[in-house]
Parts: C-alpha cells; structure tokens; sequence
C-alpha cells in the first residue's frame, strides 16, 4: 500500500513538472555581439532611487561603430535591469553564469519591444516589486527563434561603472502591524483565562 | 479510594464494567488504536494533539517556501537565510528538554497548549519584519512551538498500551510533522490568492502569515476545550485530590538524563529527525535555484518531501509494533538501525544526482526512509524510563533539533559547502551516528547483539530501579513492569517467575 502511494506521488509530481526549456541549452553570454548601445540614468544622479516612484531614462540604439548589418537578425529588443557585482555578494540567486539559460544577473524585465532601427528612448518607472541593490541596465537583441544575438549595457565590462541604486518599498503597512499585535494579545490573554479556569476547576475537584 | 470512580467524565460516579469507548489495559490505556474514533478520551486525545502539533509545524517552515519573495524584500544573504534556518531548529532544542519536565509536572494538555499560545506571537510579528535581524528572531521564536512534539510522544504513552504506542507516537508524530511538508503547498497558494486580491508581492508574504498563526491560536483552543491529560481525568484535578503524587522534579531529571540509552537515542535521532528538519529549510530553495523552477513548482517538490510523512513515520511506529510483536525489543532495535543506515545511504546519494527527474525520485524514496526511522525511534523510547518519561522523551526530541542545527551550522551555513555537497556529507554523518543505536541494552530483553542478562532480570526490576529504596515506587511504573512484559517478543527466553 505504501508503494502505491509513493508511485502515486511521484506520477503526481512528474505531471505538474513543466517540461524542458526549448533550445536555450548551452547558449553562452560571451558569443553575443556588443552591438548595442545602452544608457540608463536616473532622473537625479547620485542619489537612492525609490520603487515604484522614482523614474530611469534608458536609452538604446545600434552602436554605429560596429558591423553594418549587426541587426539583421534582430526581431525584438528586450531591455533589462540587471545586478551590479556588489548586490551579487553571498546571494547565489543572483550569480552571474555564462550560459544564459542559467545566468541569474538580470531577472527583471523593463521592456520587450519589436525592434526599431531608430535610437529608442524610454521613461521607467521603478517596479514595486524591485528589491534593494545596486543595478544596470541591459539589452538583449533577439532573433526570430528567440534566441539572443547580441547585447549592450548601460555599465562596462566589468560592470562597475554608472550604476544606480534602489531602495525597495517595506511592504509593511501600519494595518499589518495593529492586527499582530491584537492576535497576539487576543492568544496571550485567552491563555491567562483558561489557567485561571483551571485553577479554579482544580479547587472544586479537591473541596468534592 | 478506587481509582475508577474519580475525575474523568465530570461528576459520573460509575462502577460500569467498561467506562471507555476502547478496550483498556490495569492502566486505563488503550490496547488499540482507532483512527477514524474521536471517542474520549483516548481517540480524541490523538486527534487533538496531532492537529496541534500539524500546526506548529506549518507556522515554524512557513517561511521557507516563500524564501524567494522574502530575500528580495528585507534584503537577506545567503548567510541571513542559514542563519534563520538554524535559529528555527534551536530555540525548540531547550524548549523540548523544558517540555518534558512539563509534561511530568503539569500534564500534556496545559503544557503544550500554552506553549502554542505563546509562541503564536512571533508568527504573527512576522508580517511586520522589516530587516534580517528581524527575520532571525520571528523564525527563532515561532520554532519554540516544535516542542509541541514531547508533548504529543507523552499524552499518545499516557493513552495508549504498550502494543500499540508505537503506532500511536508514531501516527500522531507522523501526521504532526506532515506540516512541514504542507506548509511548502500552502503558503504559496495563499501568497498567490492574496495577490490576486491586489496585494503586491512585499505586502502579500506578510498577510500570509497570518493564516498560520491564526491556525495555531486555534488549535490550541481545543486541545484546551476538548482534550485530557489522562484516561482517568486531568493533571491538576488528580494532584489536588491525592491520586496522582507528585514526584521530586530533580529526581526525575536525574534519573533520566543518568540512563545512557537516552543519550543514544538523543543522537540517532538527530540525525533522522534533525535530517528532516534540514531538508524542511533547505529544500524548496535547493530545487528552486539548482533546477531553475517556479516558486509554485519548488513548492509542490519540496511538499512531497514533508508529505510523505502521512504514512511514512506511521509506518516506522507500526513496522516497530510488527516487529516487536515477533522479536521483542530486539527486533525493534534492528529494524531501527536498518532504516537509519539506508536512510543515511540516499541522503547521500541525493547530493550526487545532477538530473531533476531523479533527484526527485530519490528524494520521495530518501523522505520515506527518513520518516520511518523517526516511528521507529519512538517505538523505542517509551520504554526506556516510566518514571522520566518526559526527560527521555524531551532529550530525545531536543536532540533531533540538536542535529538539526548542527547539520545546518557545518554543512549549509553561507556559501562553504555547495548545497549538493552538503546533502552528501549530512548523509554520510547520519550513518555514523546511528552506530550507537548497536549498543542499547535492556538487561531484560537484550540488545542488538546480545540476548537478554543472564541473571533473568525481570521487567519489575528494571523500572522499580528507577526508585531507590527509601522512595515509594508509584503503582503506574508497576503496572507498566507488567504490560511491557511483550517487548520479550514471541520466543520468550524467560522462565515464568
């Protein structure tokens, strides 16, 4: 019976399972082109930005030193927001790897637009759901299979360079907060009551 | 003054022949276990104090699951998240030891209902946690509430006989710790519900919270409402009317933590239990980043871990009544040492595994294993002391956290080992630590190697040892001398005395 059960769970389990990435395996970071050019600043330099208040101005265009038909191939420009080094540290969800179906930098999409051969300009506004770190912007120019061809970012190679930083919303509301306290009390108080009942029960038991 | 006629039932004074619903042994215990039975008090008993437990496990690893929300929202590194995970596991290592000399003193019901009240609060406080700092102190608080496991090992030893304890530790254990394994379905679909309410991902983790802790709250409510410690009445009731004497507190501790075989117990269950914990913390997060899945899909993997537990610690508690049935405490010992050792084998074989299909296949194989060694280890306990049943149970419990923690502190702490390594190395360590099991003897009915003592000790006189001679040996440790008279198994090699 316990076979059962366990080859169930594991029909059950296997069911719910997507199946297999499509074609991205073994695809590396280091063969895309740096084709495109990228910027990204925030509205004022230098200082913290607030999710889901304060606005990037990013920038995106073709780099007019590279190879003349660089953008042949290219069906859609995905732009985003990716991790600097430093909001890397000691958090292996975000390491860098070189195979893209892996790679964890950039985890947050700004945009996916069909690609434009003019200079592309947009206006963001910092998602609410953005953690607090340190941040660049990236795009990626992606052909018809869905694959990425070629990038550019708003940083240097190293990724040190024109970064910006975000500084998360709590996600606390004073609400919240009144409700954990009045359970709390409610559970604290409502066991004070039943001690003093069973002190009293205990009492009339021994009087019988 | 009989003892039939007192407490229990209020006020009905019977001298029916049968005043329970099941068959009951000299010490009103059940000899028999109905699952589907609510009947008072031994049923009910079950029922209430599994749900309980069931609860404090959903709270204690209600984090885990949403891990990938939370990090991003208070800002936690890896360090951060190791250190909550051992802070979860620890504070119920004191808390266990503590619970046992509650239970002896004040009765299962009270004890463990006022510990779920009172760590109820720290899940609660968990939806306004606004740093790491924060977030360690909520997880160590509300893993407080894991201590809710002696309790459940005590009343489940208090109400039912010898034949069938392990079957109802195990059940009432099994199905209690099936919340760390439903917590990893839940949390994610009430993150889900509360976001479709319109809640943004930070707010949502937060309001979730509180379904546990609510969970929590009411489940005490009725262990308080409905339950009982005894088959004849409550605790206080029975020490203020003289039937039940109280014990010297310091005498009982020292009696227990004096028997060495607690000792082993404490550590072979660290590293069964203390295994299971771990993986509690560490798994959803170990499918989510190695294999790159959803949050939802981590989830229902990690799930199927704890889940297991439905049937698999059950089965270790009844496959130990089997066995000592046909065997005695000898058989139980073996079929302990087995499973661990196998069990020890997978874990260390999961780390290995590159593919998901069969990490996961070997995962649910390693879970039923796990589980099972835990039914089987408190197949053993309640045996092992009658008059510091508590301590021995408290020991034994606080040592699974011990191993709890310390897997965590070695293997998963930041980023010196890689998870899979981790896996690897916790199973080998759990082999090694289920040698000692091999050296548990029981001068009345034997060890693993070695038969029972030539000098025919009898049950009587083990657990009239635990008196000494000036202390007036209470009448349960003798009626227990006489129904553990089976743990001799079918071949009896004693003469009768």
């Amino acid at each position: 019976m316990a076979i059962h059960t366990l080859l169930f769970a594991s029909l059950l389990i296997f069911s719910l399972i997507p199946s297999s990435r499509e074609g991205n395996k073994g695809r590396l970071f280091s063969v895309l082109q740096n084709s495109l050019d990228v910027t990204g600043k925030p509205v004022q330099d230098g200082v913290v930005l607030e999710a889901g208040k304060d606005m990037v101005t990013i920038k995106w265009k073709l780099k007019s030193s590279g190879k003349v038909d660089a953008d042949a191939t290219f069906k859609t420009i995905q732009v985003k927001l990716c991790y600097a080094p430093i909001s890397q540290v000691d958090r292996p969800w975000r390491k860098t790897h070189n195979e893209l179906f892996k790679d964890k930098t950039c985890p947050h999409e700004i945009v996916s637009k069909p690609y434009d051969k003019t200079p592309q300009s947009l206006d963001w506004t910092v998602d609410l759901d953005i953690p607090t770190g340190t941040y660049f912007v990236r795009a990626y120019g992606i052909d018809g299979d869905g694959q990425e061809v070629a990038y550019g970012q708003s940083s240097d190679e190293g990724r040190t360079k024109n970064l910006f930083s975000v500084q998360a919303i709590s996600g606390g509301h004073v609400s919240l907060d009144i409700a954990s306290i009045l359970f709390s009390v409610f559970s604290v108080v409502s066991l004070l009551v039943f001690f003093v009942k069973e002190k009293k029960k205990a009492k009339l038991e021994q009087r019988e | 003054m009989e003892v039939e006629g007192k407490g229990g039932e209020a006020g009905t004074t019977t001298t029916a022949t049968r005043r329970f619903a099941l068959p009951v042994d000299a010490e009103n215990k059940s000899t028999t276990f109905r699952l589907f039975s609510v009947a008072k008090p031994h049923m009910r008993a079950f029922h209430l104090s599994w749900f309980q437990f069931f609860c404090c496990f959903v709270s204690t690893f209600a984090a885990p699951p949403l891990l990938p929300i939370i990090r991003e929202n208070l800002n936690l590194t890896a360090t951060d998240i190791g250190n909550a995970g051992i802070a979860s596991v620890s504070g119920s290592v004191f808390a266990r030891i503590v619970m046992g000399t509650a239970c002896d003193l004040f009765g299962p019901r009270l004890a463990s209902a006022a510990l779920t009240l009172s760590t109820a609060p720290a899940v609660y406080f968990t939806a306004g946690i606004k740093s790491p700092i924060g977030f360690i102190m909520v997880r160590f608080f509300a893993g407080f509430s894991l201590a809710t496991f002696v309790s459940t090992q005590f009343w489940m030893s208090s109400m039912f006989s010898g034949p069938v304890v392990g079957s109802a530790n195990g059940i009432a254990a099994g199905w209690g710790n099936l919340g760390g394994g439903a917590t990893q379905l839940i949390m994610p679909i009430v993150f889900s519900l509360i976001r479709r309410m319109g809640a943004t991902k930070f707010t949502a983790w937060r309001i979730a919270f509180f379904i546990p802790g609510l969970f929590q709250t009411l489940s005490a409510f009725a262990v308080l409402l409905f339950g009982q410690d005894l088959p004849d009445g409550d605790y206080w009731a029975m020490h203020k009317s003289g039937e039940r004497e109280k014990d010297d507190v310091g005498k009982v501790i020292s009696n227990g933590i004096s028997n060495y075989r607690g000792w082993i117990t404490a550590l072979a269950y660290g590293y069964c239990f203390g295994v299971e914990l771990t993986i509690d913390n560490i798994i959803a997060e170990y499918f989510f980043d190695r294999f790159h899945l959803n949050l939802q899909t981590a989830g229902i993997i990690a799930a199927s871990f704890g889940l297991a537990n439905f049937f698999a610690r059950p089965g270790g508690g009844i496959f130990s009544d089997l066995m000592a049935r046909r065997f005695g405490m000898r058989g139980r010992l073996w079929a302990w040492w087995i499973v661990q050792t196998l069990g020890g084998v997978l874990c260390a074989f999961l780390g290995q595994i590159h593919s998901l299909t069969w990490s996961i296949v070997v995962m649910l194989i390693f879970s039923v294993f796990v589980q099972a060694v835990c039914g089987l280890t408190f197949g053993v306990v309640p045996f092992i002391s009658r008059r510091s049943l508590g301590v021995i149970s408290g020991m034994t419990g606080a040592g699974g956290n011990v191993g709890a923690v310390l897997t965590q502190l070695i293997f998963f702490k930041g980023s010196t080992y890689s998870r899979e390594t981790g896996i690897t190395l916790m199973g080998i360590m759990s082999i090694a630590c289920s040698l000692p099991i091999c050296f548990i003897y029981f001068p009345q009915w034997g060890g693993m190697f070695c038969g029972p003592s030539s000098k025919n000790v009898t049950e009587e006189d083990y657990y009239l040892a635990e008196w000494s001679s000036k202390e007036k040996a209470k009448n349960s440790s003798q009626k227990f001398a006489e129904t553990s008279v089976s743990e001799r198994g079918r071949a009896s090699t004693h003469p009768q005395t």
